[in-house]
């Protein structure tokens, strides 16, 4: 019913305004069809989205040429690449008054400060999520990269556990078991991180991006290397097939990734003003809230926190204390030959 | 010609073996589960949900249309190539035709980005998909034809000629009707790579325009629902149609042919 | 009556253009020249933030190339992925002929029903049939291993194999075949004296319409490997959109699509060899 009544409104959205369109390209189910709708109305005009699944799909695309987006999602690195490019257009604060909803500690993000280019929209993390039931029965530890890396607890876990494939996020979850930073580029602190990989390789089932959700909602899966959305929503689907097991997720106190998911306007956007309505409608709490309502994403948005869903807000992972903070770190754009040696030592790790 | 036992059996294990994972995804169209890892119970709100997914829809259409489109295209141009490989052996044309079938999908994908934003500065949109799938098909094409024209008799074509028939009278009464399940069966062939290309469509789709298999793939990350199952199971039973159609209203055509 | 052949001569150099040319300046817009821009690129530096250096800051480089001859972990690759598409090819092979020859054998009307049904399953989409077979192979244990890979490579280019194996089959005399048995022949001589000979030039083409994608593909061990199962498909993949490296994709590409255009050549050569039958 609730369906209809927005596909109705959305059409008559659409008659009144054909013209006017502003061009969204975004990660899939980032935005609801509610707000999509809400916005559609609020603005008096209308919302395409194309959808990408990773960062470098969008940058790929971007570097061969393709045009026509208004607006971009970019993940930190991301926005450092397109600025450095000049690929952004600088945002015109006078034209987002709810700029001041946001966190403090994200105004000044390394990759721009002072929210020039980019604006904040939705936070997640890289950890490990795990039956918490199983893990339980079996007596081992859920705060430490170790569960994946360590072969004594590994030997338990044998074919149950799976690792992003994504030489950047692997490389730096053992980079900070090791003790490193993520943003080290030591050959020699890559290559131990390289054997420390090989070395648990044996013991894991494969190398998922997005399979892990389902696998570990269902109980195929013990333990997934994965991003917080994810183990949010296969903590939620578990529960609602009613699995006897319970999903859990925590960072690791080694340290781990953080992501700050940010809007971006392209410089050939053709409707920059519409742009700039989307985003100051986005940085109204009600609206801010709704990426982590639906899928567990962490907000840096203030005003968007009491209309959170208790169970996101209260949850360590997602938002996470001061402590936890300090321990995280963004990934960084490396140097074409350090992009170089990476691909071959993750080549070698997916070979050997 | 006799179809024996082992015949028979080899064939429909075949067949169980391309239908298996059909069954599956039929099957779970109707499953009441979000995660579609068990069977719950039967629904058809999947179908619903489908028909109120304007997106989704709108990929699925667009990708018949250029399945459709470029196939048809793309038949045309790589029967021309198959006869011309067969008969004159162009020196240049093999390279020309079997390349792009050689090249990994992701090559040319983003090649053919490239020339099309760079060199020829054109607006990305339904257009560039079409180029892109006809570039890539020609080459299925006209190896099936070749393969379809080798091997055949070749005092058919002498005859013909011989007794003063032109060319085009020779390939519309000898030559087309002998190939015609080559060339039947390299549109199919087309129409299969188009309708579930995803590697070379995602580099040329334009802003706005997607395709089913782009579609989905982005939805991957969000994990897949059964929308996805009901919409296949849709495009199976509309091809299914299409095509019932088409033996009907053309049966000549495939029976000339044998 | 006879016509001059003069007029013969011009008729068909004409016939001859008109049919090479439009595909043939077809792909040579819409594939030699971007194919050539690509191969251009294999011989540049990565730019800084990815993609490709302008050409004005670098010059030409080897570097892709020293990088992939530097490392024998990518002739290794390669030959992994030759040996799962020759499996693939050889298995799809198995599957395929005696699917062509029953349907070869059928009465007309049958013939267009099971070519249907072969077509069929591919009109839904790729993806959804992979995950399938994930729910298949799951509780069987076999999931993220080289055997799913094989399965899902074989499922996935089954069609390529049976259609031109059907084409071909499908216009040789069966009175042939029967000579040779009148002769005394036994039924299994009979195939590989009369048959499988004639049927080459049909088992040759969809042996490359397997072999060739099979060896480019990286959704099927992406999705359906364990973690050792990396082709080349994946690692030039990676390249384009994991590690933003093109020029060493582009040469990745290039020498992947020369090692085939090795194989076919080759095979080309073999056939020519054998003599056509």
């Amino acid at each position: 019913m609730k369906t209809a009544l927005v596909v109705l409104l959305l059409a008559l959205a659409r008659l009144g305004v054909a013209g006017d369109t502003l061009y969204l390209y975004n990660w899939n189910n980032y935005i609801s069809a509610d707000t999509a709708a809400r916005f559609e109305i609020w603005c008096g005009c209308r919302l395409q989205q194309d959808y990408y699944s990773d960062n470098e799909e969008m940058l790929a695309k971007l570097e061969a040429g393709a045009t026509g987006y208004d607006l971009l999602v970019p993940t930190g690195n991301a926005v450092q690449t397109l600025i450095r490019k000049r690929e952004l257009q600088a945002l015109d604060h006078q034209r987002l008054p709810h700029l001041g909803n946001l966190d403090p500690a994200f105004a000044n993000p390394w990759y721009d400060p002072g929210q020039r280019y980019a604006v904040p929209y939705a936070t997640t993390f890289t950890l490990l999520g795990y039956n918490a039931t199983r893990i339980a029965e079996l007596g081992l530890p859920t705060d430490t990269w170790a569960l994946i890396f360590e072969p004594e607890y590994l030997r338990k876990l044998k074919g149950k556990v799976t690792v992003l494939n994504s030489q950047r996020e692997l490389m730096a979850a053992a980079l900070r078991y090791l003790g490193h930073s993520i943003g080290d580029t030591d050959p020699e602190h890559w290559q131990a991180a390289r054997d420390l990989i090989l070395r648990a390789k044996p013991y894991w089932a494969t190398f998922s991006n997005s399979t892990y959700i389902k696998d570990l909602a269902i109980g195929n899966i013990w333990v997934a290397h994965g991003y917080s959305n994810d183990m949010f929503r296969a903590r939620e689907d578990a529960r609602a097939a009613g699995r006897p097991f319970v999903i859990g997720f925590a960072i690791p106190k080694e340290g781990a990734v953080l992501a700050v998911d940010n809007f971006v306007i392209h410089k050939a956007a053709r409707r920059p003003d519409l742009a700039h309505r989307f985003i100051d409608f986005m940085l109204q709490g009600e609206n801010a809230a709704d990426v982590s309502n639906l899928i567990g994403a962490g907000n840096p948005n203030r005003a968007a926190l009491p209309a959170i869903r208790p169970e996101v807000a209260g949850e360590a992972a997602i938002f996470p204390p001061p402590e936890t903070l300090r321990r995280l770190e963004m990934l960084r754009d490396l140097e074409p030959k350090q992009r170089r040696l990476m691909s071959r030592l993750w080549t070698e790790i997916k070979v050997k | 010609m006799k179809r024996g036992f082992w015949l028979w059996t080899a064939t429909l294990a075949t067949y169980a073996f391309l239908y298996l994972p059909l069954a599956v995804v039929v099957l779970f169209s109707f499953n009441d589960s979000e995660l579609n890892a068990s069977w719950v119970g039967f629904t058809t709100r999947w179908y619903g949900k489908l028909l109120g997914d304007a997106g989704m829809l709108q990929a699925a259409a667009n990708s018949l249309l250029i399945a459709i489109v470029s196939s048809t295209i793309a038949t045309v141009l790589g029967t021309m190539a198959g006869i011309s490989l067969h008969r004159w052996h162009p020196r240049f044309m093999p390279f020309l035709v079997l390349t792009p079938v050689a090249m990994p999908e992701i090559l040319l994908g983003v090649s053919l980005l490239l020339f099309f934003r760079q060199v020829l500065d054109l607006t990305l949109g339904l257009l560039s998909i079409l180029v892109a799938h006809i570039t890539f098909s020609i080459g299925f094409v006209a190896i099936i034809v070749r393969a379809r024209l080798a091997g055949m008799d070749e005092s058919i074509f002498e005859a013909a000629r011989d007794l003063g028939a032109t060319p085009w009278r020779t390939f519309t009464r000898v030559t087309f009707p002998l190939i015609v399940p080559g060339i039947v069966a390299g549109f199919l062939m087309s129409f299969t790579l188009s309708i579930d290309d995803f590697v070379i469509t995602f580099f040329v789709a334009g802003v706005g325009v997607a395709t089913l298999p782009l579609q989905i793939y982005s939805m991957i990350k969000v994990a897949v629902t059964l929308e996805v199952n009901a919409i296949s199971t849709l495009l199976m039973a509309l091809t299914l149609t299409l095509i019932a159609l088409a033996s009907r209203f053309a049966p000549d055509t495939l029976r000339k042919a044998s | 009556m006879p016509v001059s052949s003069s007029t013969t001569d011009r008729s068909a150099r004409l016939t001859r253009w008109l049919v090479t040319a439009p595909p043939a300046v077809f792909l040579v817009i819409f594939f030699l020249i971007p194919a050539l821009i690509m191969a251009g690129a294999s011989f540049r530096e990565p730019g800084e933030f990815g993609g490709l250096a302008p050409l004005a800051e670098s010059g030409p480089s080897l570097d892709a190339y020293r990088f992939i001859l530097d490392d024998v972990i990518y002739a290794w690759i390669l030959a992994k992925s030759f040996a799962i598409a020759g499996l693939t090819t050889v298995i799809c092979l198995l599957f395929a002929y005696p699917l062509a020859m029953l349907i070869v054998r059928s009465p007309k009307r049958q013939r267009d029903v099971f070519i249907l049904l072969v077509i069929l399953p591919f009109a839904s989409n790729f993806l959804i049939r992979i995950y399938a077979w994930m729910i298949i192979l799951g509780p069987l244990d076999l999931l993220y291993s080289p055997v799913a890979v094989v399965v899902g490579m074989v499922y996935v280019h089954l069609p390529f194999m049976i259609l031109p194996l059907y084409t071909n089959l499908e216009k040789h005399d069966p009175a042939l075949l029967e000579a040779a048995q009148d002769l005394g022949a036994g039924k299994w001589a009979g195939f590989w004296r009369v048959t499988w000979p004639l049927s080459l030039p049909g088992v040759l083409s969809g042996s490359s319409l397997v072999f060739i994608p099979v060896l480019g593909m990286f959704a099927v061990p992406e999705l359906l490997g364990g973690t050792g199962d990396l082709l080349m498909g994946n690692l030039i993949k990676e390249q384009f959109l994991d590690n933003r490296d093109w020029p060493l994709g582009a040469a990745l590409s290039l020498l992947l699509t020369l090692a085939v255009l090795a194989v076919a050549g080759l095979s080309a050569v073999l056939t020519r060899n054998r003599g056509q039958t």
